[in-house]
């Protein structure tokens, strides 16, 4: 059973629910006596590697990068803060002008890592590729 | 002698019935008891279901009273074990120190659009991404984003804590999980002092969202409070 505050901004929770806050509130916490501990279990690394995301990876950078790009387009040098933004409904319209060249750029980014399902060892002829990509979605928006 | 699965300790009393139904029971020696259920054979397997049975056990017992809640999968060999375990002195000072207290825990995490203010400042490596969006500048735009996320998180963590600070008897702060995280904090506090709480998070909510989102959990039982480093005795 969870409340959101009027604010829309605090989430008032009782009790743990669900498998998430159990894991986060109680896992590896508790009353541990060194002498008399007999913890056996099956599975909890499993649990764990799900729980503690990995922050500083390749992966996330360029996630940064993307979003930080797809945040920022309509603005270029300007300071105003993200809630004028809203405001402004300037995100909508940067969102759509932007899009394409985005996700070229991101196609781009995968295939050299090789995320993008392409197992071409010609890294030249890979970028090229991708590049015209990205322009001819570009142009159809 | 059967294997005991145990939840917690508390003080000796009835247990709910719906509990009692699920086979929870108490071993009572001395003023203290330890909750536990018959276990068969074999390790506690670490599954959705048994998670959400520890922590309903032991958080349902707290609403009544103290409740020091055990690690999950914590065994004990039998009767004999546990009451060794009530007998230790230090079992008796928790119980003592959590007779009205409860945890608390607040996470903040951030909306994406904190990367749009922390990113304010990278303007010339993001004019290069963009003109280029290649996995190089990619990566160092991200990591640059991703160290101005850093200090900003420390940022908001410390003004967190020092608005709780006055309020609580004790935080443990643990590392927060997932890139938009801002911190996980778990707070020790007298049980007629929830509201205080409350409202200082209402405050600070005030102050920093967005792009800063709050999840206050609880009263929960003291799960970060009842460490106890004792030496290894034979």
């Amino acid at each position: 059973m969870q409340r959101e505050s009027s604010a829309g901004y605090i989430t008032r929770a009782p009790r743990s629910s669900g498998l998430a806050d159990v894991l986060e509130i109680l896992l590896d916490r508790g009353l541990v006596i060194d002498a008399f501990v007999r913890v056996s279990l099956v599975g909890i690394e499993l649990l764990t590697v799900d729980l503690r995301v990995v922050i500083a990876s390749v992966d996330t950078y360029l996630r940064f990068a993307e979003a930080v790009n797809r945040l920022d387009l309509r603005a270029v040098d300007d300071s105003r803060s993200v809630p004028d933004l809203f405001e402004k409904g300037g995100e909508e319209v940067a969102e759509t002008k932007t899009k394409g060249a985005v996700e070229g750029g991101m196609d781009a980014i995968k295939e050299k890592i090789g995320l993008g399902g392409h197992d071409d060892d010609d890294e030249d002829d890979d970028k090229e590729r991708s590049r015209s990509g990205s322009r001819s979605r570009g142009n159809n928006r | 002698m059967s294997r005991l699965y145990l939840y917690g300790i508390t003080r000796p009393r009835e247990v709910p019935q719906r509990l009692a139904d699920q086979g929870v029971s108490l071993v009572a020696d001395d003023g203290r008891a330890a909750v536990v259920s018959e276990l068969d054979e074999g390790p506690v397997e670490a599954t959705r279901r048994n998670l959400l049975a520890h922590a309903d056990v032991v958080e349902q017992l707290h609403e009544e009273t103290v409740v020091l809640p055990a690690r999950f999968g914590y065994i004990l060999e039998g009767r004999e074990e546990a009451l060794e375990l009530l007998a230790l002195p230090e079992i008796e000072q928790l119980l003592e120190r959590h007779a009205r207290t409860c945890e608390l825990t607040l996470r903040g995490k951030y909306e994406e659009s904190v990367l749009a203010e922390v990113g304010a400042g990278l303007q010339p490596l993001r004019d290069a991404y963009r003109a280029q969006p290649s996995v190089e500048v990619g990566i160092a735009l991200g990591e640059a984003v991703g160290e101005r996320l850093a200090g900003r998180r420390a940022r908001d963590k410390s003004l967190v804590l020092d608005g709780l600070q006055p309020l609580v008897l004790d935080v443990v702060a643990g590392e927060p999980a997932g890139e938009f995280a801002a911190f996980d904090l778990a707070l020790l506090v007298e049980r007629d002092r929830v509201h205080s709480i409350e409202a200082q998070v209402e405050e600070l909510s005030a102050r920093l969202s967005p792009p800063l989102h709050f999840k206050l959990v609880g009263p929960l039982p003291p799960y970060s409070f009842v460490r106890l480093a004792m030496p290894a005795v034979a």
